[in-house]
């Protein structure tokens, strides 16, 4: 029985024979929901000050921020944006790719730097770029612009796979760690299969760093590895969050078309990505990468996928981080994560929140939904599993972004184009 | 009644119903939320690496719908699009395509 199922069953026995006994399946349909922003385009990432001053990237126009007061200044615009403060006309979308990930620095009341996650066609051929700005006093323009890390690859042309077009794959995510005060930045594999193993190439990894982009100093790579790599051999990690009670990063990643994972993170660990052809019991795939493979535009057994092609391979890397969460074995486009933190959400304090965009390919479920995932308190196993009820008016979309809001709310962000707020 | 009206009235009935479901753009609104709306959003403008429906002319989305329907690899989304085609009619392509042409700017 899956962890799911099992807690559906146990919901209903908690509702009713102990209907007022809390239970981790709590019924949050008295969430309070205020639709924070709307009509926005494939709105991808919030970071917050702690007033509730929120930036916020779409993906094919830029970065501006909420101010407390409901105006919102448009900073920084992508190229064809208009009506914003400046623009950078190196920045660019396609697909997949464009503006991701925004962070505030820690210092930022001192400092007032930002980070955002773009991609740029600076360089031939064109990367993924994680720009430091700084943001006016008045909060109208962003300026001081500079790449901190300009070589994240990115896709260029299509290939013969799902999804297949340029910008595949850029994961996107960019967080400080509060406990070691480091940054991290997410990357994804490009389909290209020498990525995720590749010691130099920095797709499919975790990046650790400091804030002017050089690698933090205990990152523990293996020999011959880029410095700043703090875990490498994902596939693409959209979501990352570090556990309340011992800062251990924990990345929420894509499975191909199986196998969406929660991995507890390892300084220099493998999470054991490898899409090569002619290995692992593979022969050639598709313009040479294996990531849907076999039988990659049908549908089938998601379990006879995993075993061809796994997304942790523990036989040929019996080292790799195991996953904690497989979405039993399914593949729904889980995207970002978050912890809850605070008495308000009772049962759910300290709980994993992660959102789930949703992709129903040969008989796969839709999926789209948020689920709570309750840890043990040493935040390396996974207790319990529940999809969080959505209050009246709020309908489930693609959760691209969950954010904890410093006023405790869970901010999360879909790709139809609106930021909601969800108050316990 | 004779069997020959009968005929006649049951076969203008069907015509009737042919007419009143092709072009229907509420129809169309049903299906599109059904099978479409999860990847290219509510208001078809695309959403991630889905792309954007909304501004497309009629004759381009049907000829898509039709080639996606027979199977035939069209984009990288084919895997996707192919089984959610397969069992559309021809007046559910011109229902969804009606509703898609109704909220274009």
């Amino acid at each position: 029985m899956s962890n799911r199922t099992k807690t559906w069953m146990v919901s209903c026995v908690v509702g009713t024979a102990m209907a007022a006994m809390p239970a981790f399946a709590q019924n949050t349909t008295s969430l309070k929901h205020t639709l924070v922003l709307e009509d926005l385009e494939n709105p991808w990432d919030m970071a917050f000050l702690d007033d509730g001053t929120m930036f916020f990237t779409e993906k094919c126009k830029g970065l501006s921020v909420l101010m407390p007061s409901g105006d919102v200044n448009a900073l920084l615009g992508m190229t064809g944006s208009s009506g914003y403060a400046s623009t950078e006309d190196d920045l660019f979308c396609e697909g997949q790719a464009g503006m991701m990930g925004v962070a505030v620095d820690p210092d930022f009341a001192n400092n007032r730097i930002i980070y955002v996650y773009s991609t740029s066609k600076k360089s031939d051929p064109h990367t993924n770029r994680l720009m430091r700005l700084k943001v006016g006093d008045d909060f109208k323009s962003v300026g001081d612009r500079t790449d901190i890390v300009d070589d994240v690859p990115y896709k260029m042309a299509a290939s013969d796979h799902p999804f297949g077009g340029p910008g595949a794959h850029n994961g996107g995510r960019v967080r400080f760690n509060p406990a070691d005060g480091y940054l991290y930045l997410t990357t994804g594999d490009n389909h290209n299969e020498e990525v995720p193993q590749s010691p130099t190439l920095m797709g499919s990894k975790v990046l650790r760093m400091n804030a002017d982009g050089t690698a933090a100093a205990d990152n523990t790579p293996p020999d011959g590895f880029d410095k700043r790599t703090y875990t490498y051999g994902h596939r693409n990690v959209q979501g990352i969050a570090f556990h309340p009670g011992t800062g251990t990063p924990i990345t929420a990643e894509h499975g191909p078309w199986h196998s969406d994972e929660i991995t507890v993170l390892v300084n220099g660990g493998n999470a054991g990505w490898d899409p090569r052809p002619n290995m692992a019991g593979r022969g050639d795939c598709p313009d040479g990468y294996c990531g849907y493979s076999p039988n990659q535009m049908d549908g089938m057994n998601r379990y006879e996928r995993a075993a061809f092609m796994p997304m942790t391979d523990l036989e040929t890397y019996p080292d790799a981080m195991p996953p904690i969460w497989d979405n039993d074995g399914w593949s729904q486009g889980t995207s970002s994560a978050a912890f809850l933190e605070g008495d308000a959400w009772g049962k759910w304090d300290g709980a994993m929140v992660v959102g789930i965009m949703g992709i129903g390919f040969g008989g796969t479920p839709l999926g789209q939904r948020i689920d709570v995932i309750e840890l043990s308190e040493d935040g390396t196993e996974v207790v319990d599993v529940t999809e969080m009820t959505l209050p009246e008016g709020m309908e489930p979309g693609r959760f691209r972004s969950v954010v904890l809001g410093p006023d405790g709310s869970l901010y999360t962000a879909v790709d139809e184009g609106m930021i909601h707020k969800l108050t316990p | 009644m004779s069997k020959g009206l009968f005929v006649s009235i049951a076969a203008l009935a069907m015509v009737s119903a042919t007419q009143v479901g092709a072009q229907d753009a509420d129809v169309g609104e049903k299906l599109y939320k059904k099978s479409c709306r999860s990847c290219h959003g509510p208001t078809a403008k695309g959403m991630a690496s889905f792309p954007k429906l909304a501004g497309n002319t009629e004759d381009y989305l049907v000829e898509r719908l039709n080639k996606y329907r027979a199977g035939e690899k069209v984009g990288p989304n084919t895997a996707l699009m192919v089984p959610r085609a397969k069992n559309l009619s021809d007046d559910d392509i011109t229902n969804i395509v009606t509703f898609i042409v109704s909220i274009s700017p």
